[in-house]
C-alpha cells in the first residue's frame, strides 16, 4: 500500500529521510514515535498527514518547528537540514501548533502579532502593517486591543493562523487546525487554507478528520504507530483499497460479531468497524458480502440498514490503521 | 540514512530568501529583550514595587532604627556600611527573578514555541532574556539607590568598580535565573531556589554585618567566610565606601567567572533544548 511516485529534486519543499524519534519515558521505557519516515512534499502542494492519535504526526512536524530533537534521519526544507540549519528553515516555515501557544497575559492581540514579526527580524513599521492586514483579513480587527482570554475559541484559532503567517512563509504547517472547531469555523478555516495554498504556499496539514483531508489535500500520507503506511492522492488510495463498500448498521456491535465463524468471515473479507457500523469491501453481489449477511441473519443479528457506496478515504484509513485486526 | 540530496536552483533561491541579515538578527534580539522588559514593566506594582518596598523597610529598620545603636562598622556609620550590601542584594534577586519566572512561564504557557520556531538563535534567546534580567536588576538597584541617598551619603569612592561589579553580578544571577527557569518543573522550584539557596547565601554574605562583628561566633564566621557572596558584597562595598572587610579582587574575579559561567550554562541549555524540546 505504501507507495510514492518519484518527485524531482526541483519540486521538493519538505523531505523526511529515514526520520526517527524515540522518546524515553519514565523507568526508561522507550517509545518509538516515528520509525524511519521517508516522505517528500512538493512545492505548492496541499499535503495531508493523517493518522490516529499517537501515529507520530505532531512529532514529525515538531522536528521542522524546532520542538522535537530527532533521534535518527533528517528533515529537509528546500534542501536545508531542519536541525543543523534551523534558523533559515524557521524563516521559511510558519507553524500553527495544535495547542494554544499565545503570549497571553501582558500582550494584546495586535501586540502578539507584532512581537512575533519582530522575532523574525521584521522592522517595527512593517510588522505593524502586516499585523493590521492580517487582523483585518482574519476578522480580528475589532479585537486587536483585547487580551487572548477575551477571545472565543474560533478567534484564538484565527489568531494562531495569523501568527503563523506574519513572516509570509513559503511553507505553512498546520497541526490539527480544526480540531474541536464547530462546522462554521471549520469551513472558514478551510477557505483560508485554500486561499493560502492558491497563493502558492505549500501547506502541510495534520488532521484526523478524513473529510477534511479529502476536501483539501492533493495528496495524503497515512501514518500508523510512527510508520508510513500509504501515500498518494486520496482518490487513488480509495481506488487501491477497492472502489465499493457495503455498510451495515447492526443492532448490536461488537457482540454481533461474537461467533467464531462470523469473526473468521469478517477478517477474511477485510471488514472493518467504523463508528459502530460494519463496513465490508465489495458490492451486494459479492459472495463474501452475501455470506456475511446470511451468517448475521443465522446468528439472529438484526440489520437496521444496508448502504452500498463507493469507498472513501475513511475506509482506507480504517483498513490501514486498525480495522478488525486490532 | 539516505544519500545527501543535491541542491537545486530552486533550493538555492529558497536558501537565499532564508538568509538572516545583521539587521534581522538585531531586530530579533531586540524584540525578545523588549518582550522580557515589557513583561515586568507593564505591571510595576507586582514586579518592581514589592522588592523596593522590602529593601526600604530593611533600610528603615536596620539602618535607622537599629543602626544608631550599632555605631560604626569598618569606620563608617552602620547605615552606610549596610546600604551597599542591601543594594547588591536587590540587584541579585531581581536579576534572578525576571528570567527564572519568565522562562518557566513561557514553558508552562506554551508560548516558548514563539521563540523556538523563530529564526532566533539559541544564543540570542538566552542572552536577550539575560539582558532583560540585568536591566530589571539595575532598574530596581537604581531606585533603591535613589531611596538610599535620601537616608545617607554614599561616597562612591571607586565608580568604575561599582559599575563593573553591578554589571557582572546582575549578568551572573540573570544567567542563573535563566538556568533555574529551564530546570524547574513548577513555580515552586523558582521559589525554592530563592528561599533555600539565594536568601541564605545573601543573608549570610555580609550584607548586614562585617566579619569583624562575628568574632566569637565561629559557626557564623565560617559560614560567612566560605560564602562566595561575602566576596561579591565586599568588592561592591569597597567600590562604594573605599573600605571593606575583604579585599575587592577575589569578589571581582568571582563575579566575572560567575557571569561568564552562568551565561554559558544558559546558552548551552538553550542549545540542547533542555526542558524546551522533546
Amino acid at each position: 500500500m505504501r507507495t510514492e511516485e518519484p518527485i524531482r529534486a526541483s519540486e521538493r519543499a519538505i523531505a523526511f529521510e529515514g526520520l526517527r524519534k524515540t522518546y524515553v519515558g519514565p523507568k526508561g521505557r522507550r517509545v518509538e514515535a516515528v520509525r524511519g519516515l521517508t516522505l517528500t512534499i512538493r512545492r505548492g502542494e496541499f499535503f495531508g498527514l493523517l493518522g490516529p492519535n499517537g501515529a507520530g504526526k505532531t512529532t514529525t512536524i515538531g522536528v521542522i518547528a524546532g520542538l522535537v530533537k530527532p533521534t535518527g534521519g533528517r528533515a529537509l526544507v528546500f534542501g536545508m537540514d531542519a536541525v543543523r540549519d534551523y534558523r533559515r528553515v524557521h524563516k521559511l516555515v510558519g507553524v500553527m501548533p495544535q495547542e494554544e501557544a499565545l503570549d497571553s497575559w501582558f500582550l494584546n492581540v495586535r501586540e502578539i502579532l507584532i512581537y512575533n514579526a519582530g522575532y523574525f527580524g521584521i522592522p517595527p513599521r512593517e510588522a505593524r502593517r502586516r499585523a493590521d492586514a492580517l487582523l483585518r483579513r482574519f476578522d480580528l480587527w475589532d479585537k486587536r486591543k483585547s487580551q487572548v482570554n477575551e477571545l472565543s475559541g474560533g478567534m484564538k484559532r484565527r489568531l494562531m493562523l495569523a501568527k503563523a503567517l506574519i513572516h509570509d512563509p513559503e511553507i505553512l504547517i498546520l497541526d490539527e487546525p480544526t480540531a474541536g472547531a464547530d462546522v462554521a469555523l471549520r469551513r472558514q478555516l478551510w477557505t483560508l487554507m485554500r486561499e493560502l495554498n492558491a497563493q502558492g504556499k505549500t501547506v502541510l496539514l495534520t488532521t484526523h478528520y478524513l473529510e477534511e483531508a479529502e476536501e483539501l489535500c492533493g495528496r495524503v500520507a497515512i501514518l500508523d504507530r510512527g510508520e508510513l503506511v500509504a501515500v498518494g492522492p486520496p482518490e487513488e488510495l480509495t481506488k487501491r483499497v477497492g472502489g465499493d463498500v457495503v455498510e451495515l448498521e447492526l443492532d448490536a456491535l461488537p457482540s454481533a460479531l461474537g461467533s467464531d465463524k462470523l469473526k473468521a468471515l469478517a477478517a477474511k473479507s477485510g471488514a472493518a468497524l467504523q463508528d459502530g457500523r460494519l463496513v465490508l469491501p465489495g458490492t451486494l453481489e459479492d459472495p463474501k458480502v452475501l455470506e456475511i449477511l446470511s451468517e448475521l441473519a443465522r446468528s439472529g443479528v438484526k440489520i437496521r440498514a444496508i448502504h452500498a457506496r463507493r469507498s472513501r478515504l475513511e475506509d482506507v484509513f480504517v483498513e490501514l490503521t486498525k480495522g478488525l485486526k486490532s | 540514512m539516505s544519500a545527501p540530496l543535491e541542491t537545486t536552483p530552486s533550493d538555492a533561491a529558497a536558501a537565499k530568501k532564508a538568509r538572516i541579515s545583521l539587521q534581522e538578527n538585531a531586530i530579533g534580539f531586540y524584540t525578545l529583550w523588549k518582550r522580557e522588559m515589557v513583561r515586568y514593566l507593564k505591571d510595576p506594582l507586582d514586579t518592581i514595587a514589592p522588592p523596593i518596598l522590602s529593601v526600604v523597610l530593611f533600610m528603615l529598620i536596620f539602618g535607622l532604627a537599629l543602626g544608631a545603636r550599632l555605631g560604626e562598622v569598618e569606620g563608617v556609620p552602620y547605615i552606610q556600611f549596610m546600604l551597599p550590601g542591601l543594594l547588591l542584594m536587590s540587584v541579585i534577586l531581581n536579576s534572578f527573578y525576571n528570567p527564572a519566572y519568565s522562562v518557566f512561564q513561557s514553558r508552562w504557557q506554551g508560548n516558548v514555541f514563539d521563540f523556538l520556531s523563530s529564526p532566533l538563535s539559541y544564543t540570542q534567546m538566552a542572552t536577550a532574556i539575560i539582558a532583560a534580567g540585568v536591566c530589571r536588576g539595575l532598574i530596581v538597584g537604581a531606585i533603591v539607590l535613589g531611596a538610599a541617598v535620601l537616608l545617607t551619603d554614599l561616597p562612591f569612592v571607586h565608580p568604575p568598580l561599582v559599575v563593573l561589579e553591578l554589571l557582572l553580578v546582575s549578568v551572573a544571577f540573570a544567567g542563573f535565573g535563566c538556568v533555574v527557569g529551564l530546570w524547574t518543573k513548577g513555580w515552586d522550584g523558582v521559589n525554592a531556589v530563592s528561599i533555600f539557596l539565594l536568601d541564605p547565601l545573601v543573608m549570610l554574605g555580609g550584607v548586614f554585618y562585617s566579619l569583624e562583628m562575628l568574632e566569637g561566633v565561629p559557626v557564623l564566621e565560617a559560614l560567612t567566610r566560605w560564602n562566595p557572596f561575602t566576596y561579591l558584597t565586599g568588592a561592591f562595598r569597597y567600590g562604594v565606601l573605599g573600605t571593606s572587610d575583604v579585599s575587592p579582587e577575589p569578589g571581582l574575579a568571582m563575579s566575572a567567572l560567575l557571569a561568564l559561567g552562568m551565561t554559558l550554562w544558559a546558552v548551552v541549555l538553550f542549545r540542547r533544548g533542555y526542558h524546551l524540546k522533546s
